[in-house]
């Protein structure tokens, strides 16, 4: 009996220690789940998520309940929404944030992806914005994204070429031929004309600029039969015909643009704000001869830039609303914001950056930067935005690269898009 | 009874992976499904089919498509047919040269549709800088509607001759050595037996090798959206880049069913047309 109560003790003894072993794991084990910080998950282009990962680093190291990890999206702008819609189609996003582009807010509100913003955020949330980047971001009464940087189309012109740069479409193509005429230049002008979304962000600046409008609330509506329309897509073509531009125009996106002007082959190039930065690099061939100002208009008529903002909002089905506002907070306010300006070239949204003597000596680009924003046209806001969009460009690509009369391409876009919206009991978008 | 039972699990996969999903398309094809209804399907009845019907778009692009198809399939059939009949041949270095062929077919096509955009780039693409170091013109390859459109149809060939070639090289080897050595004894030339003894004994491998390229060639996507992306003036984009805007950029998924739908009868005409053709040259051989 003696010999047996030894194993017998000793198995109990086994079976108390596994007990304990247990307990003490599962309350360990429970003790760090709970201080386990929660993580907000954020997707974002690449080029954003390269630049704000200073910020995010910063902000992991200083708070201890909380993470941010961001996934680096594509390059392309549309890649990226490809990717967040394919996500948020399945019902259960793995993000809390997306960075979103300003044409994107009303079809992912319309959708039921987004968290209204406004019960969050306190009152008057956009007050401390420069008023062209406070637009674009409420839809139908409700707050749907905080702006992180502002971005309008702008005309960079050759300093080296010209004492000013033009004013007037007109005053464009006379320069442009001249330089081109000196031998100055191979190009004139070059520009987005590949059927994609910076088609219709060229087209909407010169629309403006002769007067008219590509869709609105006030007046008629629709404006793309108009004679303002019909003349800026005449003019594009004719920038061609005239061989201010060159044919391969109807293939280039941003890049294309950028390095034709990069090498000093163009007296004039449409580009967002980035292409600055680009072109004071050592590869540049026009460093310190470059300026910009805002696109060319009929007198009378507003210069007009696109506005190409990017913000974050709330996904609807995230698990921790609160903490992705929190970080939505931290990653927009002045201090991140004066970082991306500083370190990236980025341009801010808070009003008070662009008067700051500090910053603005260190970026002298940012006064006019700011008249741009000021500037600064939406384009229409509609849930069926990209399907307004895409009418658009691939009639105006017809223009461009397929000779095809501006009027009725313009007919075709205006009755196009008026079925679409009239299809789904849509007014006119504003 | 035991037959059915055999049949049974194929018949369930079939059921599976392709039944259901074309009888989930044609129900929300009934349905509108988009931005516009926050994403609830609402009945409709026939609208969408209404509007497919009166979309110049979609016919434009099912004009292309098929175009697309019969040209890019026909080049790569007689190209295909060539290489076959020369891989064929007995000669020093036929194994490599043999194992060289096949190498665009081993290329994703993602990646061979971006060399293709970087070659054909204006001004900066390598025929470009050719042509202009020649004190020629560049030429616009990917911004005119007409170049873009045949642009889109050389990379398809370069691409998927190989695979035609693979398949008709495979038929030439079951054609007996001897029924070309009667041919010749008879006294017919090497072009009377190319006629007479290797194509009519190729045409069942011809019929397959169209079916499948038919096939592959009316759903092209990821060609022309690298390539081209459908433009310029939507002159290269296929049936299977409309469906995808539709649902991905425009979240018109009742309207994407339905084009989707569209397609599929355009590839059953397509295929059943060829079926007939392939029965119609048997009764006559």
């Amino acid at each position: 009996m003696i010999r047996n109560a030894r194993p017998t003790l000793q198995r109990r003894g086994l079976g108390q220690a596994l007990v304990l072993g247990l307990a003490l794991s599962l309350l360990f084990g429970g003790w760090v789940w709970a201080r386990a910080p929660i993580t907000v998950r954020v997707l974002m282009p690449a080029p954003f998520a390269d630049a704000t990962a200073g910020l995010v680093n910063a902000f992991n190291r200083e708070h201890r309940d909380l993470r941010i990890a961001v996934t680096r999206g594509p390059f392309e702008t549309e890649s990226v929404s490809d990717l967040a819609v394919s996500s948020l189609l399945l019902g259960n996003s793995p993000y809390d944030l997306l960075l979103m582009d300003v044409t994107w807010t009303a079809k992912y509100a319309a959708a039921g992806w987004l968290l209204p913003l406004d019960a969050w955020l306190g009152p008057e949330p956009l007050e401390s914005l420069a008023p062209g980047a406070r637009v674009g971001n409420r839809i139908d009464g409700q707050l749907w994204r905080l702006p992180l940087v502002a971005d309008m189309g702008l005309l960079y012109w050759r300093t080296d070429l010209m004492q000013a740069p033009p004013h007037t479409p007109a005053d464009l193509v006379s320069m442009a031929q001249r330089l081109q005429a000196d031998g100055k230049v191979r190009w004139g002008y070059v520009w987005q004309g590949r059927q994609y979304e910076g088609l219709s962000c060229v087209f909407l600046e010169m629309v403006e600029g002769f007067g008219g409008h590509w869709s609105s609330t006030e007046g008629n509506g629709m404006g793309l039969d108009q004679p303002p329309a019909i003349a800026a897509a005449a003019w594009l073509q004719n920038l061609v015909a005239k061989g201010v531009t060159p044919a391969a125009v109807g293939n280039f996106a941003e890049p294309q643009a950028l390095q034709s002007f990069e090498a000093g082959e163009a007296a004039f190039m449409r580009n967002w704000p980035y292409a600055w930065q680009e072109l004071q690099g050592p590869g540049s061939a026009v460093a310190g001869k470059v300026g910009v100002t805002t696109m060319v208009a009929q007198p009378g008529a507003p210069h007009a830039a696109t506005q190409g903002s990017w913000g974050l909002s709330v996904l609807h089905g995230s698990r921790h609303p609160a903490a992705a506002v929190t970080v939505l907070k931290a990653l927009t306010d002045e201090a991140s914001q004066r970082q991306l300006v500083r370190e990236w070239g980025y341009t801010p949204t808070l009003e008070a950056l662009f008067e700051d003597p500090e910053l603005v000596a260190e970026r002298p680009l940012l006064p006019q930067l700011r008249t741009a924003l000021d500037a600064a046209v939406l384009r229409p806001i509609s849930p069926g935005y990209a399907q307004l969009s895409d009418i658009l460009q691939r009639q105006l690509s017809g223009v461009i690269a397929g000779g095809e009369p501006p009027h009725t391409a313009m007919d075709q876009a205006a009755r196009a898009s008026r079925l679409l919206l009239e299809a789904n009991g849509q007014g006119e978008p504003a | 009874m035991s037959a059915l039972l055999l049949m049974a699990p194929a018949l369930l996969l079939l059921l599976a992976v392709f039944v259901w999903p074309l009888l989930d398309y044609a129900w929300l094809s009934l349905q509108a499904q988009s931005v516009f209804t926050g994403l609830q399907p609402e009945p409709v009845g026939l609208a969408n089919w209404q509007r497919l019907l009166a979309d110049g778009r979609f016919w434009q692009d099912a004009g292309q498509t098929l175009r697309f198809a019969v040209v890019s399939v026909g080049l790569e059939l007689v190209l295909g047919l060539g290489f076959a009949l020369l891989l064929h041949q007995r000669w020093r270095g036929r194994g490599v040269v043999r194992t060289l062929t096949l190498l665009p077919w081993a290329l994703p096509t993602t990646v061979m549709a971006l060399g293709w955009r970087w070659i054909f780039n204006d001004p900066n693409g390598p025929i470009n800088a050719l042509l202009q170091s020649l004190g020629l013109a560049s030429v616009p390859f990917l911004a005119s509607p007409q170049l873009a459109w045949q642009t889109t149809v050389l990379a398809d060939v370069w691409k998927t001759t190989p695979f035609v070639a693979l398949l008709l090289l495979a038929g030439l080897q079951m054609i007996p050595a001897d029924l070309y050595e009667a041919f010749a004894l008879e006294g017919g030339s090497p072009w009377q037996s190319l006629w007479r003894v290797t194509l009519p004994l190729l045409r069942p491998y011809i019929f397959i090798v169209l079916l499948f390229r038919l096939a592959q060639a009316l759903g092209v996507f990821d060609l022309v959206v690298v390539l081209t992306g459908g433009g310029p003036a939507s002159s290269t984009e296929s049936l299977a880049v409309y469906a995808y805007l539709n649902a991905m950029r425009f979240l018109d998924f009742g309207y994407s069913a339905t084009v989707m739908l569209g397609m599929f009868v355009l590839l059953l005409i397509s295929s059943a047309g060829l079926l007939l053709l392939q029965r119609r040259v048997q009764v006559r051989a």
